[in-house]
């Protein structure tokens, strides 16, 4: 047991160093790719914090992100209020959103694939509700208003600096679901998952900690939403509030290990590479590959290894683990 | 301690349980029985808060626990275990017992002191760091009085514990619920098991199509003419 | 928008049209949840494939486009057959969340086979049928329209006594209310199985085929229609023939009353708007239906 405590702690110091580090040497290309394995990592950290640890799969997250998104925005954009501001007042609406939904769903006992549903409705409805919303740009959406190299705008020049906010992201992201998983209200919330009636039994408000669950994903979703709209400086309703980004969210949470701290970010880790890589080198010829990579991913992972990858090691370490304590006994 | 007034609870045009009024005192380990759908878990599951009776009261420590929820009921002091058991298949055996230990405390370091007391008694201490769905049935059952123990409760529902039980298996259950009642867990039990209830039980309550037929000391009740009519007579 | 009663007599029955054609793109969903448990998210997909079978036979073969139905329907009950085998027996027994992100992946890749075999154009076939409108008092009746509302009606019927009067049927509906009663009484659930997810898929052929006189195709023409669908059977109940029909009636009026009354396409926003309310409050749906 110990000596693999402290070669993980070398390994995540070793990680750390090298994503610290990265812009110092690494080219721009490599720089957006960071920032896109670190912004999907840290999307799906936060979709697992109410799929992963309560178990209640999301399929609308997008809703949270576009809430985000166009609030900072249009803040910024409309107002000149700078988005360091703007995506707290995202996450705070994204948050009362999530109490919403989250009350509304878990108060009428909806599991699965109902919530599932549920959440793509409110999802597509908040997509044609901003497209026939003319204040907010409609279906032609909205631009982030470039001011130059501004640091208190969460506008950089070059690709560094925006790295290096959503880094700082996704390790609080990382360092908040630790920090939740180690207490109370993450064990209700596992509990949740596993068995509803049991832990209502065990004196767990099973609806409480559902939709503090579904309010602290959505605030960070939104979060992610302003970082969103930032980097990319642009955002219409399609791309913020549909179906894409809400598979996008949940996707390496799902191929890293649902409900694990670690399996969001190895997921991302592993998959964004690949898929932005593979769109490089494809280029407009093939503008779906790195989606249909994803698709593919998907299926196989839930034909073949339904834990996902941090699932999969784990089953390993353990199948090591007991043939160790066997040859021990004898 | 318990008191159960004109209980009553219908499903569609069947009355599962019919007008049921009983007591438990404090200290007392009361067994339930009766035949099959005579609405013994249905009793438990109004007890517990999971479905609302459709008349009647249920008096806790003199105070009505109508329309509260499980895990209010839990929070004050009535937990149930279930027939077929609940384990948290994907979290370690501390882990499940912690989420019972998490009723009474908010810290952690408490609740996982508190549940390795706990394991310690249920036997299961070995087992802290398996998984739920590795565990055989008897470790099931130990799990699911361990987590309810977890929670610190005054009276302790038991539903069918020693159900699917071995004999030396079921001797074990015995032994640890006569050690809890001593140390003043009061008891209310549904079994199939005679040999618990005969064992256990200080008094037995005996219900039949919901209706309370006979109460008594484990020995009035195999001599009373109706409880033998409704268990022996249907066959003969 | 001004509004005229010929604006909303013809909104009524552009709506009934399409609800008919809602319906049938309905029907197959239902059987496949209702005996199997499974929401299939990749459902609109499989009309997607579907119409561009029937574009392509009609644009480049010339065929008609109601023939097409010859090539389509048996085509996706093959390709059903073929997915369900695959990808979804393995996880019959598997948590619901597994099985919708594994239909969930099935309908990114079939999307996205489509954009690199399609491109992202959207098509339109314009067949004889397209122009065959004609008056009636003083609304205009698109005649592609209500032969694709008679087509489904009759589809759906067909289908309907299918599973109530043939044996077959029989241990299709069997297996749906009792797996395990089923297999005791000597039905073979893993071939229902599959005949179900072959069915359901094949009557988004014919749906394809009744559709394309009228409506586009691009790759993405499955995300609505499959939410439609999510729609339409949760409304009519889970597994409810009666039920999908007069829910595919509602939603299609509520899209073409509401696209009249409400401007750009806030109307589609009602349609979710009712489907969360159902969802909500009567998840069984409108008929009953089987308990969720």
């Amino acid at each position: 047991m110990k000596p693999l405590l402290k070669n993980s702690s070398i390994l995540l110091a070793v990680i750390l160093l090298v994503a610290l580090t990265l812009p110092l040497y690494a080219g721009e290309y490599y720089i957006h790719i960071g920032v896109m394995v670190l912004f999907y990592a840290y999307m799906a950290v936060a979709w697992n914090i109410l799929g992963g640890y309560a178990g209640q799969h999301s399929l609308g997250h997008s809703l949270f992100m576009g809430i985000g998104a166009y609030t900072s925005t249009y803040l910024f954009s409309v107002m000149g209020i700078t988005p360091w501001l703007g995506m707290w007042v995202g996450g705070a609406l994204a948050g009362v959103m999530g109490l919403f939904v989250g009350y509304l769903c878990f108060r009428y006992g909806l599991k699965g694939p109902y919530f599932a549903l549920v959440t793509i409705a409110l999802a597509e409805a908040a997509v044609y509700i901003a497209t026939n919303a003319e204040g907010i740009g409609g279906a032609q959406g909205l631009s982030v208003a470039w001011t130059g190299n501004a640091p208190e705008m969460m506008q950089f020049n070059g690709k560094g600096g925006y790295y290096y906010v959503i880094l700082v992201m996704t390790v609080a992201a990382i360092v908040l679901s630790t920090w939740i998983i180690r207490r109370r209200f993450g064990y209700q919330l596992l509990a949740v998952r596993e068995n509803e009636d049991a832990a209502e039994a065990l004196g767990v408000d099973t609806l409480r900690v559902k939709v503090q669950a579904s309010i602290i994903s959505a605030m960070l979703t939104a979060l992610g939403g302003t970082f969103f709209a930032q980097y990319f400086t642009y955002i219409n309703p399609r791309n913020v509030f549909g179906e894409g980004p809400s598979i996008q969210i949940l996707l390496f949470a799902i191929i890293g290990g649902l409900g694990t701290v670690w399996g969001p970010v190895v997921g991302a880790l592993v998959l964004v590479p690949v898929a932005e890589l593979s769109r490089g080198w494809l280029g407009g010829s093939f503008s779906g590959a790195h989606i249909l990579l994803y698709g593919t991913v998907m299926v196989l992972v839930m034909l073949f290894m339904p834990n996902g990858i941090v699932g999969l090691y784990e089953k390993i370490r353990q199948r090591i683990q007991n043939r160790n304590e066997k040859s021990e006994v004898a | 301690m318990l008191e159960v007034s004109k209980l009553r609870r219908d499903f569609g045009g069947l009355t599962a349980v019919h007008d049921l009024t009983f007591k438990v005192e404090a200290g007392e380990i009361v067994g339930l029985i009766g035949p099959n759908g005579a609405g013994k878990t249905t009793t438990f599951s109004m007890l517990a808060g999971f479905i609302p009776p459709t008349s009647g009261d249920i008096v806790f420590q003199g105070k009505s626990i109508l329309g509260l929820k499980p895990h209010q009921v839990c929070k004050l002091g009535v937990t149930r275990t279930f027939q077929i058991v609940q384990p948290f298949p994907d979290m370690t055996i501390l882990e499940n017992v912690m989420v019972g230990a998490y009723a009474r405390y908010t810290g952690t370091v408490d609740a996982r002191r508190k549940a390795l007391e706990v394991l310690e008694r249920v036997n299961l201490a070995h087992k802290a760091n398996t998984l739920g769905k590795n565990l055989n049935l008897l470790e099931l059952k130990r799990l699911e009085i361990g987590k309810a123990l977890a929670t610190e409760p005054s009276l302790l529902l038991l539903d069918e514990v020693a159900a699917g039980l071995k004999d030396a298996e079921v001797d074990n259950i015995l032994v640890l619920v006569r050690q809890l009642n001593k140390e003043g867990i009061t008891f209310l039990i549904v079994e199939h098991l005679m040999k618990v209830i005969m064992n256990l039980s200080h008094r037995v309550i005996v219900l039949d199509f919901g209706q309370m037929i006979a109460q008594g000391t484990p020995d009035e009740i195999t001599k009373d003419p109706a409880v033998l009519e409704a268990y022996l007579g249907k066959e003969a | 928008m001004v509004f005229s009663p010929e604006l909303l007599l013809q909104a009524l029955i552009t709506g009934v049209l399409l609800g008919g054609i809602f319906a049938l793109i309905s029907v197959g969903l239902s059987l496949i949840w209702g005996v199997m448990r499974i929401v299939n998210f990749a459902h609109g997909e499989f009309l997607m494939i579907a119409m561009y079978i029937a574009y392509y036979l009609v644009v480049k073969g010339g065929w008609d486009p109601y023939l097409t139905i010859l090539i389509t329907a048996p085509a996706l009950f093959l390709i059903g057959i073929l997915i369900f085998q695959t990808t979804i027996r393995p996880i019959l027994k598997d948590p619901s969340m597994n099985q919708i992100m594994l239909t969930v992946g099935l309908s990114l890749i079939m999307q996205n086979l489509a954009l690199v075999f399609f491109k992202a154009d959207v098509l339109t076939a314009n067949t004889t049928y397209t122009r065959l409108n004609f008056m009636l008092g003083p609304v205009v009746v698109r005649g592609s329209q209500l032969i694709a509302f008679a087509g489904s009606a009759l589809t759906a019927f067909l289908l309907y006594w299918f599973l109530q009067k043939t044996e077959t049927g029989r241990a299709i509906r069997a297996a749906s209310l009792n797996r395990d009663a089923a297999t005791l009484v000597g039905i073979n659930v893993r071939n229902t199985y599959l005949l179900a997810f072959g069915i359901g898929s094949a009557s988004l052929g014919v749906a394809a085929s009744l559709m394309i006189p009228f409506y586009y195709t691009s790759p993405t023409v499955g995300l609505f229609f499959g939410l439609i669908a999510y729609v339409v059977v949760v409304l009519g109940g889970l597994g409810s023939f009666p039920g999908a029909l007069v829910a595919g009636l509602i939603i299609g009026l509520t899209e073409s009353v509401g696209a009249s009354l409400l401007p750009g396409s806030l109307a589609r926003v009602l349609t979710f708007g009712i489907f969360i309310v159902v969802l909500l409050f009567k998840p069984q749906g409108i008929f009953g239906g089987k308990q969720k």
